[in-house]
């Protein structure tokens, strides 16, 4: 059976061409040829923010999308699509997702905005976002004042929250407001994709590992062509979705990191890297927002309690 | 029924709805809805349709469209664009086909303003247009020139094409721009010559200003500059906005519109009923644009969904020949998949399956990307699906037609297959800019 | 009954003319918030998250609820090499057509509309952005009433089609 599956990676990204080579021939490899998937690019077939409701009506087969495009039609997608200035690793954040409940709150999210005709197989992150900046910000008082690219709502308001002042413009005009500097920053994507976009050549002081963002991914199948599969294609598609993403995790990491090395021994880009306390007094800010965002609905506040009650667990909050 | 017949059906439709005089949103919209019903049924067809038709409202580039046409009706309204015109006819003096070329220069200085294709079509459309065929110039010249030039917004920086190419290919944006700048010339340069051999041969086509102003010697001739003047301050201020970092290429599309206004206010030219018609005009202009937009975005999730990317993959790897006509064969399909499919659902469509052969090929992808910049614009003039036609359309004059303004651009298609050819043969035009930046 | 068909189609021209014109302000109120932007960021270094989105609804609207005001002046954007060929009493006939096929598919695309335009209502979808607006709500519903006039002045240019009281035609319906 060919599931067709519509993500929200574009086509030139790394993680799709990683994914299309390693692992779409692993799924048919682990169910004997009884799955192929084909993954189609961000916007293929439908809007990214679209596809929860284009795997109910069965026009996609399934899903492998940032949920923080529904974000407006959930606030839990808000939370549960990238918890601003959170985790450290997308690792913890996968780990909660597959042990630590995120599974059951992101179904949960589904059902809310479908009738309960999307099934959700797997969710989490892969990468962490660095921060392109054209002018240096090395500390959290650095902040203050800096006008940042930041069009959703959780990260404006951690940005605010911090001094900065959030500045909402469309993709396809980062790139030149970061050249001509209408933004001192702007949310891009993982420093391997910013470095293939060219972004370092207009913003010369990222910040990485970034600050912000982590976008979570939700993987996602229809629910009548779940119910048909057997119960041994169900675990597969499971294990290899957490399989492929903690090994693309890994990968992007450690292609991150060695761009990031290049860059930094160059004399044009300067990476720069948060100190812990920073980074602390960030996440202490950011929680307040969360809470904030955590009242506008109760399935967001339940969200947000199973992420804290999971980083307090693995330390990143003390009780 | 396989994707072959399917897209042979759907091009073949698309042409008799066209033929029979349907409006063209509607024609696209017909097919789209047609095929995805037939395909998914009637739940998910509906579904894709609609998912998106409302996306295309979402589209921030697009707001840029009315800021132009608004700027160019007031312009035209207030008679600046007549001054301006005039100016040029006299500045250009005796010297056969001047205006139309300096209209080309003009295009080339908006490009570097506009990063949308659809923008400075109107605007040239309606500030250009009724002034060559006032001065005399022939019709189809005027038109080709308007649709050619205008085209340029997208090769020459900034252009939205070369964005959503780099994003979707992950290539430099940075490079793909500098790339761009020099085949972007050189297209110009090709519209130039077109028009002075052009003239040359008939002279008939583009008569001398006979008035005693253009029989000065030059230096009398300096004077007349004072109709550039107002439009020189304006273009020069919006450039100054996009280029200093004051603002985006959209919003200085909107300080453009400002702008207009206040050069109309400093001529003593600003009154209440043009403000109103112009505002008007652009509601006409703009709202017979967006179905257009809406009907041919339809189409592609549908094509997409029903396999057209499989499908052009299997054609690249049945290919057996060396590897420039490999990414001659990618050119051709582009243009093919243009007679039916708006530009981003061609990026989308292509660049996934196109950007890894080209590398793998041993090309350089903002090269290609170059290519396909280039390619977007033969896809803009070519018939039946040609977008730079429609936008003339909706701002010229009633009396010249769609096929009047396809029959009018079909010379400058030639040149820009000539200009396609020339980077794809000589890669260094595009490439040795972004090189020497390096 | 062709007497209330006339004045059926009188009353939705003026009623098309009338939005469509409106419209303008919607328009250059777009314009006014962009350059507003600029100004505010620029100028006061306090960067708004709101001009967007209201921007962008703005133009929307403006683009979509014009569609009766094109359509009455027929202005959308046609191919009529055909007229030509067949010459001016059979076009007659094909203007029929091309109004019928229209009246078409814009139903269809209003029937396709209308579920995701009611469920945006019921549950009102918002952007999610900064601004966190009911942009997308908004877009959907205004898109299926921009069908809606879409289909009333189609029906009107029909009427004048057959009481031959049609405006001038200029190249589309
Ligand atoms: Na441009
Ligand atoms: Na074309």
């Amino acid at each position: 059976d060919t599931l067709n599956i519509q993500t929200s990676f574009n086509a030139g990204d790394f993680s799709t061409q990683y994914l299309t080579e390693n692992w779409l021939p692993k799924i048919s490899e682990m169910t004997e040829g009884r799955i192929e998937i084909v993954l189609t690019p961000n916007g293929s077939v439908v809007p990214a923010r679209e596809t929860p409701e284009a795997v109910a009506a069965g026009v996609l087969d399934g899903d492998f999308t940032s949920v923080n495009y529904f974000s407006g039609l959930e606030p839990a997608y808000a939370i549960m699509g990238d918890l601003i200035s959170g985790y450290e690793t997308p690792e913890q954040m996968l780990d909660f997702c597959r042990e630590g409940g995120g599974e059951a709150v992101m179904q949960k999210a589904a059902d809310a905005v479908t009738g309960g005709e999307v099934k959700v197989v797997a969710c989490g992150p892969y990468s962490r976002e660095s921060l392109p900046a054209r002018v240096p910000i090395r500390t959290f008082e650095d902040l203050k004042g800096k006008k940042i690219r930041s069009p959703e709502g959780l990260a404006a308001a951690v940005f605010q929250a911090a001094g900065a002042s959030p500045v909402s413009i469309p993709f396809s005009e980062v790139f030149g407001a970061l050249e001509k500097g209408i933004v001192d920053a702007a949310d891009a994507s993982a420093y391997v994709n910013n470095d293939a976009t060219g972004i370092h050549d207009v913003a010369p002081y990222p910040l990485y590992p970034g600050i912000h963002s982590m976008p979570s991914m939700q993987f996602t199948v229809n629910k009548e062509k779940w119910e048909v599969l057997s119960e041994a294609d169900r675990k597969a598609l499971r294990d290899w979705w957490y399989e492929a993403m903690y090994a693309m995790a890994a990968e992007v990491a450690k292609q991150d990191a060695a761009l990031a090395a290049r860059d930094d021994a160059a004399d044009d880009i300067q990476v720069i890297d948060w100190a812990k306390e920073d980074r602390d007094q960030l996440r202490a800010v950011a929680r307040e927002q969360w809470e904030i965002f955590a009242e506008k609905s109760g399935l967001a506040k339940e969200a947000l309690d199973a992420n804290i009650a999971y980083m307090t667990k693995i330390g990143l909050f003390q009780e | 029924m396989g994707i072959e017949s399917i897209t042979l059906l759907i091009v073949l439709a698309l042409l008799a709805l066209m033929a029979l005089g349907l409006p063209l949103g509607i024609t696209t919209l017909t097919v789209s809805l047609v095929t995805a019903i037939l395909y998914f049924g009637e739940r998910a067809g509906f579904f894709i349709v609609a998912a998106n038709v409302s996306e295309v409202l979402h589209k921030y580039e697009l707001i840029a469209v009315p800021f132009f046409v608004f700027m160019a009706n007031v312009l035209e309204r207030s008679g600046i664009a007549k001054s301006l015109f005039d100016s040029m006819a006299i500045m250009g003096g005796r010297f056969r086909g001047s205006v139309a070329v300096q209209t080309c220069i003009v295009a080339v200085v908006l490009a570097a303003m506009s990063g949308i294709m659809g923008g400075e079509i109107v605007m040239l459309g309606l500030i250009a247009l009724p002034q060559m065929l006032r001065l005399g110039y022939d019709r189809k010249l005027s038109i080709g020139i308007i649709c050619a030039a205008g085209a340029l917004a997208t090769l020459i920086p900034p252009s939205v094409v070369l964005i959503i190419y780099g994003l979707a290919a992950q290539v430099s944006i940075t490079k793909l721009f500098a790339a761009s700048a020099v085949p972007g010339l050189i297209l110009a340069a090709l519209y130039i010559t077109y028009i002075l051999v052009r003239v040359r041969l008939s002279p008939a086509m583009a008569p001398i200003y006979d008035i005693p102003e253009t029989g000065l010697p030059f230096f009398k001739r300096i004077k007349y500059l004072k109709g550039v003047i107002l439009p020189g301050v304006l273009i020069g201020a919006v450039l100054g906005v996009i280029y200093s970092g004051v603002a985006t290429v959209t919003e200085a599309a909107a300080v453009g519109a400002i702008g207009a206004l206040a050069v109309a206010a400093a001529r003593k030219e600003l009154t209440w009923t043009m403000a109103r018609d112009a505002m008007r005009q652009t509601v006409l202009t703009v709202g017979s644009i967006i179905w257009l937009v809406l009907g041919a975005v339809s189409l592609i999730g549908i094509y997409n969904r029903i396999g057209g990317g499989e499908f052009l993959r299997g054609l690249l790897t049945a290919l057996d020949v060396a590897p420039i006509w490999v990414i001659v064969v990618m050119m051709l399909i582009v243009m093919v998949l243009g007679t039916f499919l708006e530009w981003i659902a061609i990026i989308f469509i292509t660049v996934p399956i196109f950007a890894p052969v080209v590398v793998d090929l041993g090309y350089d992808p903002v090269w290609f990307g170059v290519l396909f910049a280039m390619n977007i614009q033969i896809y803009y003039l070519s018939p039946p699906f040609g977008p730079a036609c429609f936008f003339l359309k909706s701002v010229a004059p009633k009396d010249i037609q769609l096929q009047e303004i396809f029959a009018a651009v079909l010379p400058f298609i030639a040149l820009q297959a000539v200009g396609l050819f020339l980077v794809l043969f000589i890669p260094e035009l595009a490439l040795w800019l972004p090189a020497m930046l390096d | 009954m062709k007497r209330s068909l006339a004045i059926y189609a009188g009353l939705i021209d003026r009623f098309s003319v009338f939005i469509g014109q409106a419209c303008s302000i919607l328009l250059f109120t777009c314009i006014a918030v962009s350059a507003w932007e600029v100004v505010m960021r620029y100028g006061f270094d306090r960067p708004t998250v709101w001009t967007i989105e209201l921007a962008m609804a703005l133009c929307a609207s403006a683009w979509v609820l014009s569609v009766g005001y094109v359509t009455q002046r027929n202005r959308h954007i046609s191919i009529t090499m055909l007229e030509l060929l067949v010459g001016p009493r059979v076009w007659r006939l094909f203007r029929l057509f091309q109004m019928l096929i229209s009246i078409g598919a814009i139903f269809v695309l209003l029937l396709a509309l209308w579920d995701p335009a009611v469920k945006a209502l019921s549950r009102v979808e918002h952007s999610g952005t900064a601004m966190n607006s009911i942009q997308p709500t908004i877009l959907k519903v205004l898109l299926a009433i921009g069908c809606v006039l879409y289909l009333l002045q189609l029906l009107a240019n029909v009427i004048h089609w057959a009481q031959g009281t049609e405006s001038e035609v200029d190249g589309g319906h």
